[in-house]
């Protein structure tokens, strides 16, 4: 009870509100952070699953096991069914060839449809696909197929009446299956129509979602039983742009979240350290009263313990509050509705609050507890224990453990630590040189600055060093996030191709070309496509290879070209000449078959057998939305084979018509919008680019928090010198200077030393986390310590600004 | 009378950066059960030290304590607390009293640290006896330095837990001015002769020496001048 009464009196005396505060703080700001984080992950991981439209998705080529279902049904899963596949439909005595999607009642089970009921209504979201007897159709199937809404339009021997403009789909995917417009119909129409026949080239699509331990039961059970045919796609397997994506979210967002960890547990550091110079006096008269070391580190222990479980509730309860209203009030910028606080982000502040305090507050207690009593006769209230290695080694230990844990990242923690240790033994440098320059002969405040700044050199080194942190933190934060944002927009450029036409005949490609000249649409080359099968590798059948990778599961899209494509990249070997033969090879598809230049390839195509050797490796941007292509051969190998012709073109929305144009001229050619996908892609990114920014700002608060607690450790003094120095006739102005002076100065060194570390920093996520390419950021280098002077600047001196509002006799009489 | 506090051949020394320096040369003395010790001498002599390990504060670096009967030189440092809880009062000059805590919070302290109960009746009946009944909720900040004095010697007295009860002064009356100083002696000595404590005392002042039953005069951290203020001369036995 002791510790527990000493530290409510302690607390009313004031001693204790510095450290309990910055615990707050501390938690306050991680269990907002995980919280935030947590949700918006959770929130984004949900829009991603709206591109499966389902949370698990079995695909397969043909109708599955009912037995597989029943199992489904057996766990509790939801389900529900789409049978994908193109076809000719019919209206008016007009054909058109579309993709068409039956669905049953289960679909979507994760995302919605948006239709519109008539050509001039707003859309409409719907959670079901059309009853059976109707049709949702694309709106630029109706003036190819001259009908209305109401109209029927054949689907085989069935006649389904067309009651909805389909206007969006969550799934919209970019495979053959996907290509032309689209007619979105019921399965129960499927029997009476007679379109689907042995051998028609159909994808079944099984949806499922439900209970995460259901799920994994599920899809483990099933997933031996699976054929070469059939796959199991989930969010990462599905969508691996996306998946990208939301990876490289995730382990930013972490990034923001250990470093408002570290900026916490410096403010957390700071106060202890305070509070235990501030106890010397106390403990050194409570061990003259007859305590020992033991009772002492008793008291204290239990006090601490009590202002951890107190204040980290307390930051728990507030960091839950704030995130709760800042979801609230961003609930509209959440791709879906806010998913509901999960219990791990109070986890992660407990876990802070607990490591902020052990880590960090616990070294001055031990040291307090080593206090001399004979201080006491003494006077003399420095502390003597000079062994403060391990308050340097418990708190960093602490943190970057806790940092660990939260990023899941040795990487990510090791590129903190070189930053930190750079920043640490930095300030030590930096403050030297700010002490020893000869800004003092400016005069005045000048001196009083820097005689401040001398006075407290010790203590200015680890104030820079935490400034520094903060600094390093939110320009680290700015950096990484200006170059990551940078790069998701470079993968999907302005005017990246949106349309792709498929099936293009040999025969139509001229004219073709001619069309989009003539419509001033510049496309990508037009390449032939052959669909054939890699069966052996220097005889060796692919077969037989060991995890097999996807490129020889199924049949891929082989093709010849004189011209090397701009975003294409020899690595090894050499392109054609015009005697060469041979093939060019995907360079990551080559490395996982474990290829080598000179290796026999052998193709089945159509039934034929073709082997050509590997002629160069080559690299290529998935991401540049042009035909791309794993084998590339070298022209005169594939001539003989039936091919169609593909190629791709950027449209802008206003000549949207041109599809139709194209379309009629040539009803065979399909055409894939991409911009449709583009434009669910671009979303999901700026979803992303919200969090950041939410996280960012959240950041920026914790660290001006931070910056002023810090300050605040010191106002004791600076309260007595300003004291001093206005009872000797310093003016109030002058003393207001030199505190704008002495945190300007104290700021742009630690904005100088927090470029560095935030430069050292950038450059190892780059290269190690976010894989991107190395940069230097000059403006960095100025941006440092003009941020730093501004912020420190005006944090500080507003922190210290009683030291010169107060009447110094008042002050002078507390402090006595 | 028996000794409550004896000291024999104390040597204390300290490493410095300019190599070791004696603060303590070959001290001994004894003390008998309520007897009065003044230890006198200029700044530096070595008189805090002294009063330091006399009260188990710190151990010497060669010689012998016994304080209330048992050597404490022999123990750890959480003996030695113990034996500072149950037996030893401490009147700083610059008072040290804890800021966060009132008046009655800063007497109730030592019975605290003891672990024992009725810690607020004990020290509120203390500061009845130093005139300070209607200052309890009072923090220090808002006492003058002689109301702080006399918390201060309220707390030395709640102290006390046993019989053997030994109450330390270092120069009590150092920051306070001349009239407020000289109530603060009177006080100490009033309560002193009442609970028949043991009183070491360390001054500047000849006057204050004066009304001690013993006068130890050091300098240079060695023993000047050890002799009884009562005509009890039988010191010359123990002193240096």
């Amino acid at each position: 009870m002791l510790p527990l009464r000493l530290l409510f009196r302690d607390w009313r005396g004031g001693e204790l509100a510095l450290i309990a505060s910055a615990l707050v703080l501390a938690v306050t700001c991680v269990t907002a952070i995980a919280h935030f984080t947590d949700r918006l992950t959770r929130a984004m991981e949900q829009q991603s699953l709206t591109f499966l439209a389902a949370e698990r998705v079995l695909r397969s080529s043909q109708p599955v096991d009912t037995a597989w279902l029943d199992k489904a049904e057996e766990l509790g899963l939801q389900q529900g069914q789409i049978i994908q596949f193109a076809s000719m439909i019919s209206a008016n005595d007009q054909f058109q060839f579309v993709s068409v999607k039956a669905v049953d009642s289960g679909y979507p089970l994760v995302g919605h449809l948006e239709i519109r009921r008539s050509q001039d209504a707003s859309s409409e979201i719907v959670q079901q696909g059309p009853p059976p007897g109707e049709a949702w159709i694309e709106s630029r199937l109706m003036p190819l197929l001259e009908i209305n809404l109401g109209d029927s339009i054949g689907l085989g021997d069935t006649q389904l009446k067309v009651t909805g403009l389909l206007e969006r789909e969550p799934d919209r995917g970019t495979s053959l299956f996907d290509m032309g417009a689209r007619v979105l119909a019921n399965v129960h129409d499927l029997p009476a129509s007679g379109v689907i026949q042995p051998g028609s080239r159909v994808r079944y699509r099984y949806l499922f979602a439900g209970d995460d331990q259901a799920l994994k039961e599920y899809f483990s059970w099933l997933k031996p039983q699976l054929t070469e045919h059939q796959r199991i796609l989930d969010l990462r397997e599905g969508q691996p742009r996306v998946a990208s994506a939301l990876n490289r979210a995730e382990r930013f967002l972490f990034l923001a979240a250990s470093l408002a960890v570290l900026l916490a547990s410096v403010a957390v550091g700071l106060a202890a350290r305070r509070y235990g110079l501030r106890h010397t006096a106390y403990v050194a008269v409570m061990k003259s009263l007859g305590a020992g070391r033991n009772k002492v580190l008793a008291i204290y222990l239990g006090q601490l313990g009590a202002l951890t479980l107190i204040a980290t509730a307390l930051g728990l309860a507030l960091g839950s509050f704030i995130q709760a209203q800042a979801v609230n009030l961003m609930a509209g910028f959440f791709p879906v509705a806010p998913p509901t606080s999960h219990w791990s982000p109070l986890l992660v502040g407990l876990a802070t609050g607990l490591a902020c305090a052990l880590g960090f507050a616990l070294p001055p207690l031990f040291r307090l507890a080593r206090t001399d009593p004979m201080q006491t006769l003494r006077k003399d209230w420095s502390n003597p224990d000079k062994r403060e290695w391990l308050g340097l080694i418990l708190g960093p230990s602490a943190m970057l453990l806790l940092i660990w844990w939260l990023s899941g990242s040795l990487a990510m923690t090791l590129a903190l630590l070189a930053g930190m240790a750079l920043l640490v033994g930095g300030s030590a440098l930096v403050n030297q040189l700010l002490v020893r320059g000869k800004l003092a002969s400016l005069g005045g405040a000048w001196r009083i600055a820097l005689g401040s700044l001398q006075r407290r050199a010790a203590f200015n080194t680890l104030l820079i060093a935490a400034f520094g942190t903060g600094l390093l933190a939110m320009l680290a934060l700015v950096f990484a996030r200006t170059a990551l944002i940078d790069e998701w927009r470079m993968q999907l450029p302005e005017k990246a191709p949106n349309h792709f036409l498929l099936n293009i005949a040999p025969t139509d490609v001229n004219g073709m070309r001619q069309m989009l000249e003539k419509e001033q649409v510049s496309s990508t080359e037009f390449y032939p496509m052959v669909r054939g099968r890699l069966i052996a590798i220097n005889d060796t059948p692919t077969k037989e290879l060991k995890d097999r990778p996807n490129g020889v599961r199924r049949e891929l899209n082989l093709s010849w070209t004189e011209n090397l494509a701009p975003d294409n990249r020899i690595l090894e070997g050499g392109w054609w000449d015009k005697t060469s033969e041979g093939v060019s090879v995907e360079v990551e598809l080559a490395a996982q078959l474990n290829l080598a230049l000179g290796d026999q390839l052998r193709f089945s195509i159509g039934g034929l057998e073709v082997e050509a050797p590997v002629a160069s490796f080559r690299s290529l941007d998935w991401n540049s939305m042009r035909p791309n292509f794993y084998m590339l051969f070298a022209p005169g190998t594939l001539e003989g084979f039936p091919a169609t012709y593909i190629t791709s073109f950027y449209l802008p929305p206003e000549n949207k018509l041109l599809i139709n144009d194209l379309v009629r001229s040539y009803p065979s050619v399909s055409v894939i919008e991409l911009d449709k996908i583009i434009l669910r892609i671009r979303d999901t990114i700026d979803q992303v680019s919200f969090a950041i920014e939410s996280v960012m700002a959240l950041m920026l608060i914790a660290g001006v928090l931070v910056l002023i607690a810090g300050v605040r450790a010191s106002i004791a003094e600076r309260l007595q010198e300003a004291a001093i120095i206005r009872t000797l006739g310093g003016r109030r102005r002058l003393l207001l200077k030199s505190l704008v002076l002495e945190f300007g100065l104290l700021g742009s060194a630690a904005g100088l030393l927090a470029a560095i570390g935030a430069e050292a920093t950038l450059i190892v996520l780059s290269q190690r986390v976010f894989e991107l390419p190395l940069m230097l950021h000059p403006s960095l280098w100025l941006l440092g310590p003009l941020v730093g002077a501004i912020l420190v600047g005006i944090a500080g001196t507003l922190a210290c600004y009683s030291s010169v509002s107060q009447p110094p006799l008042k002050v002078l009489r507390e402090l006595a | 009378m028996s000794a409550i506090l004896s000291a024999e051949n104390l040597y204390h020394r300290v490493s410095t950066s300019e190599g070791p320096l004696t603060l303590l040369n070959n001290i001994s003395l004894q003390l008998a059960r309520g007897e009065s010790l003044a230890v006198t001498g200029a700044s530096g002599s070595g008189k805090s030290t002294l009063l330091g390990l006399l009260a188990g504060l710190d151990k010497p670096s060669e010689g012998k304590i016994w304080l209330a009967g048992e050597e404490i030189t022999a123990m750890d440092e959480e003996q030695r607390a113990a034996v500072r809880a149950r037996c030893v009062g401490f009147v700083f000059q610059t008072f040290h009293l804890l800021p966060g805590l009132t008046a009655r919070e800063n007497v109730m302290l030592p019975s605290e640290l003891r672990g024992e109960r009725g810690a607020a009746k004990r020290a509120e009946e203390f500061l009845a006896k130093v005139g300070l009944e209607h200052r309890l909720s009072h923090y220090p900040r808002q006492l003058s330095g002689g109301e702080q004095q006399r918390v201060a010697i309220a707390r030395a007295f709640a102290s006390f837990s046993g019989e053997d009860a030994i109450l330390f002064a270092d120069e009590p009356t150092g920051s306070l001015d001349a009239g407020n100083g000289a109530k603060i002696i009177d006080l100490l000595f009033k309560l002193n002769a009442e609970s028949s404590t043991t009183l070491v005392l360390v001054t500047h002042e000849q006057r204050l020496a004066e009304r001690c039953a013993t006068h130890l005069q050091m300098s240079a951290g060695a023993v000047e001048s050890y002799e009884s203020l009562t005509g009890d001369d039988n010191l010359s036995e123990v002193s240096a």
